[in-house]
């Protein structure tokens, strides 16, 4: 009996171990928007979802054709756009965090190569207990948001 | 007595009426009254791909004057695509009347071939222009944009560009009729457009 309840917890403990954070995770339309072909730089945009009662934070972004790859935002200060590097993204438990165009996003720093419409580009996503999800991001040219953007 | 002085008010009256039918010209309804807290612009030259472009070039049209560079990895692309699509959504007739022109704050790293480049990707009607910094600084204080450069802020480019990114609405006799701020809808950019291009 004692070592079947062992067993049980042990199931259990290796089970919680093995839920990573980038179990909890799920991306949501992941995409990279088309710039004109002379530009160094292009965001990666998405919807990320935490379906776990913690918050859990995308600390680092990397991808195979830009030099660099960082997490960015963007501040309104009374009109004026200042674009910064932060730490990481917080996603709060059961909750999602939305990277989009004029606010948090990927950015993907000196292209090694141009990209095209249609490309896929395999982003790997670190979260801040070391789990790793890799998404694919396809090149698409960009549209225009037909709604405000609010937070702005 | 009280006779006189009722024909008095009476004539009084009626040359309040003469006077005002004769002298009131009150500001027509499509005239509209600049708001608040736009700026006074006005004319500049700066250099584009195809040679020197002046805002006077586009008498006649409607312009809308941004401040932004190509390195801009973000919020520059995000105003010029709505932009665009706020000129298509625009009359073929009204639409060659439009045109954008996007003023490089980073004359440091931003070409006027570069510009072309740049901005052909988002709208024919959009023309890249940039100048030194001096000339560009100008341009944005008459404007009432502001751009400060952000060093080490990312570890890609050597600096960043902080920028208003408003877009100033000039109508076709030169003068500053509107703001569209950032974050606004293609239906909303066309809808300034079109309002200023009724101004005469």
């Amino acid at each position: 009996m004692k070592k079947a309840v062992t067993f049980v917890l042990g199931v259990a403990f290796a089970g919680l171990a093995l839920a990573e954070a980038s179990d909890h995770i799920t991306v949501v339309d992941p995409y990279i928007r088309l710039g004109p072909p002379n530009v160094l730089a292009l965001g990666a945009f998405m919807t990320l979802k935490n379906d776990s009662d913690k918050v859990i934070r995308l600390v680092k972004a990397s991808n195979p054709v830009s030099r660099v790859t960082e997490l960015h935002t963007h501040i309104n200060e009374n009109g004026i756009m200042k674009m910064r590097a932060i730490s990481s993204v917080s996603i709060a438990a059961k909750d999602k965090a939305v990277l989009e165009p004029g606010g948090l996003h990927v950015m993907m720093i000196d292209l090694q190569t141009p990209l095209r419409e249609g490309d896929v580009i395999p982003l790997t996503l670190s979260f801040d207990d070391g789990s790793e999800k890799v998404i694919k991001a396809k090149v698409i040219r960009p549209v225009a948001r037909q709604t405000q953007t609010g937070r702005h | 007595m009280s006779d006189r002085i009722l024909g008095f008010v009476a004539l009084l009256m009626a040359l309040t009426v003469v006077g005002l039918a004769l002298f009131w010209n009150p500001i027509p309804d499509d005239q509209p009254v600049p708001k608040p807290g736009l700026p006074l612009g006005g004319d500049f030259t700066l250099k584009s791909a195809d040679g020197p472009v002046s805002l006077q070039d586009f008498r006649g049209k409607v312009a809308l004057v941004y401040f932004g560079y190509t390195f801009c990895p973000d919020i520059c692309p995000t105003a010029l695509v709505a932009v665009a699509d706020g000129i298509e959504q625009l009359e073929p007739g009204e639409k060659k009347n439009v045109a954008v022109i996007f003023v490089s704050v980073d004359p440091g790293r931003d070409t006027p071939e570069g510009l072309k480049q740049y901005t052909d990707f988002f709208h024919p009607n959009i023309i890249g222009v940039t100048g030194s910094e001096e000339q560009v600084r100008k341009v944005a204080r008459d404007y009432g944009a502001f751009f400060v450069r952000q060093a080490g802020v990312t570890a890609g480019g050597d600096y960043v560009v902080d920028h208003s990114a408003d877009i100033y609405v000039v109508a076709r006799n030169g003068r500053v009729v509107d703001k569209i701020t950032h974050g606004s809808t293609p239906a909303r950019i066309a809808q300034a457009i079109r309002t200023s291009l009724r101004v005469k």
